[in-house]
């Protein structure tokens, strides 16, 4: 496979025809044009059946748990990007949230201090995962369901299954406050989607993480060192789940031992919503952060409808389903129209 | 006693009740348990109970929306808590997974003027709810006392904690813990985690069986352990040999104690924590100042009782 063809940006013009055939070209050729397209549906739909869905008050929650899961969603979509997965980064964030609660509370550490370090372990924590996975060469999906056992085990055995209270206040604007009506972990988000985004699109580091994503022996081939940049993708990975855990805890304040518990599946689902193939080399950590919108939207409609417990997992899994199908079935449509 | 309560309760919203009556608007409450779980569903009917009541004594409908987190984390729950917030319901009936960890939602609810009432656990510090429930301390210490005297006060027992980080199991485990301690010749052997799982036990009871022949018997801490406790003790034949407590009233627990596995167990009451949790919802929602506390009860049930 040629390097060019799987570069963001890189997909075929859409074949000129019927204004249907063309709108649906004109997303399906967007990289992000489905994901975008299916959450308009979702939001607009949302907006007309609850009158409480569009209010102020809902679209900060939205906002603010979406912060969380698109942290992590952010590493993990370019590890997808890679060719490759960490099922620990829900046990990362559990930990460095209860390492972090730790050092502020039982050590008294400066909190931005222990908010630094428990940043840098999240990244070594990452950094193991890589290194071990490229060292050994052992597979990723392996390898990080150990990891998550050995992360989820040693935040219990810190904790001993008990939440750390009185996590300083100084660092609670980080979880609850708003700037300019905006929540500090939405905006946190925003800052670091930009700058993964930017490396990805601009930078040689995001082709080659593209490339090895497509083809490893011809992006090895070509001079990349693989190795190196998996390992990087991984300590990244570990940095913004850490990031996740640190906010959750100024959230909540205080550092509970079930942080993370949530955060495997869904930053997964979200990137494939998103457009990240699960073979590597396509997709956008953006459009994965879209797929978050998607799945938090879903979530807080499940909410706002009264749908029962019992059909919430039903009912969220099968949107997912719909909203990937559509997509595959309109690319379906224009490559037999094309062909 | 609950009698009393309920008909004092009745009458301190009689005036507002009366002017209920007839009203065609109905009071929404929103009732959010820690996760989804039988328990749980009991508390439900149990406040469906209550509800159905309120409507028939005055005339007020109530609508009771269950909302139940597919995990039992407290950021899903607050999620969910402030996504109910956002429906401007009549009342919140919350059973909270760390009072700390919920408060800055419950804030929340408070600053948008929704009454709350929690139950089956604490509110946070300084926040004037009602809670309703029973003493989880209370229910550990009745199990392993009703264990210590089964087994004669000596001899091996292992305790199956359930979830490692639900401050009630926790709790529950820490009281059974100290009750042992009392008695010289009992030793605890051995802890399992179950992690609110009746799979789990089964298996962590089966291996903890194995590994102690001579365990006398078992106490729990939530209420999915104790039926994998019942089934581990069933498979391996040692139904009568190996003393079983267990907690809470699901229908398999019941089972287990009419089959002859399990001798008893210590039911906090889910139906009745739920209905007064409605009739205090109620009453907040109508302007009345509610008790600080309302003690359900633990009941002992035991083949005889059931």
């Amino acid at each position: 496979m040629s390097l060019e063809t799987t570069l963001p940006g890189a997909t075929p013009t859409p074949p000129k025809a019927s204004s249907l055939r063309t709108l649906i070209a004109r997303m399906v050729a967007n990289p992000l044009g489905g994901v975008i397209g299916a959450m308009i549906l979702i939001f607009g739909i949302s907006c007309l059946l609850s009158p409480h869905f569009l209010t102020s008050f809902n679209m900060i929650i939205i906002a603010r748990a979406l912060a969380f899961i698109g942290l992590v969603t952010i590493g993990q979509a370019v590890l997808m990007i890679l060719g490759e997965l960490d099922l620990s980064v829900g046990a990362i964030g559990g930990l460095a949230g209860v390492v972090g609660g730790m050092l502020m509370v039982q050590m008294g550490l400066n909190p931005w201090l222990s908010l630094g370090l428990c940043l840098l372990m999240g990244a070594g924590c990452g950094l193991l995962n890589g290194l071990l996975i490229t060292q050994l060469r052992l597979h990723s999906l392996v390898l990080t369901i150990g990891m998550a056992g050995v992360y989820g085990g040693a935040n219990l055995v810190a904790t001993r299954g008990v939440a750390i209270t009185g996590v300083p206040h100084e660092i609670s604007f980080l979880g609850r406050g708003l700037v300019f009506g905006l929540p500090v972990p939405f905006l946190i988000l925003l800052v670091c989607l930009t700058i993964v985004a930017f490396v990805m699109m601009r930078t040689p580091v995001g082709r080659y993480i593209y490339a090895i994503g497509s083809n490893p022996q011809a992006a090895k081939m070509l001079g990349i060192r693989v190795n190196a940049i998996r390992v990087g993708a991984f300590a990244l990975a570990g940095f913004l789940s850490a990031l996740a855990g640190i906010l959750m805890v100024a959230r909540l304040g205080t550092a509970q031992p079930s942080i993370g518990d949530t955060w495997v599946l869904s930053p997964i689902a979200a990137a494939v919503i998103g457009g990240v193939a699960t073979t590597g080399g396509l997709g956008s950590p953006v459009g994965a952060v879209f797929g978050a919108v998607i799945i938090g939207i879903i979530e807080d409609i499940i909410v706002l409808f009264g749908i029962s417990p019992y059909w919430q997992s039903i009912v969220s899994g099968g949107i997912v389903v719909l909203a990937i199908s559509l997509d595959s079935l309109a690319r379906h449509y224009l490559n037999r129209d094309a062909s | 006693m609950k009698k009393a309560l309920f008909l004092g309760a009745l009458l301190a919203a009689t005036p507002l009740a009366a002017q209920a009556a007839g009203s065609s608007t109905p009071l929404r409450f929103v009732l959010i348990p820690k996760v989804v779980h039988p328990w749980f569903d009991k508390l439900n009917t149990g406040a469906h109970a209550a509800a159905d009541m309120i409507a028939k004594t005055t005339g007020q409908k109530i609508e009771i929306e269950y909302r139940a987190p597919q995990t039992a984390d407290v950021s899903s729950q607050n999620d969910i808590i402030e996504r109910a917030i956002a429906t401007h319901p009549d009342g919140l009936i919350l059973d909270l997974l760390d009072e700390k960890g919920n408060r800055a939602t419950m804030d929340e609810a408070i600053e948008q003027k929704i009454p709350m009432t929690v139950f089956d656990s604490l509110p946070p510090e300084g926040m004037n709810i009602t809670a309703v429930g029973a003493d989880f301390c209370e229910q550990g210490t009745i199990a392993a006392e009703r264990l210590a005297t089964l087994i004669g006060k000596k001899g091996e027992v292992a305790i199956m904690m359930g979830v490692p980080t639900a401050p009630n199991h926790t709790l529950r485990a820490e009281c059974e813990k100290k009750v042992f301690a009392k008695y010289p010749e009992i030793k605890v052997v051995a802890t399992g985690i179950d992690n609110d799982s009746i799979e789990t036990g089964q298996k962590q009871a089966s291996a903890i069986m194995q590994a102690h022949p001579n365990l006398a018997g078992w106490v729990a801490c939530d209420a999915s352990g104790p039926v994998g406790i019942g089934q581990a003790i069933r498979e391996s034949g040692k139904a009568g040999k190996v003393q079983e407590v267990g907690l809470d009233n699901l229908n398999d627990m019941l089972q287990l104690i009419k089959d002859g596995v399990a001798e008893s167990t210590a039911s906090s009451r889910p139906e009745m924590q739920g209905y007064w949790a409605v009739v205090s919802a109620w009453q907040s929602a109508m302007g009345q100042k509610t008790p600080k506390y309302i003690d359900t009860g633990i009941d002992v049930i035991t083949k005889k009782s059931l």
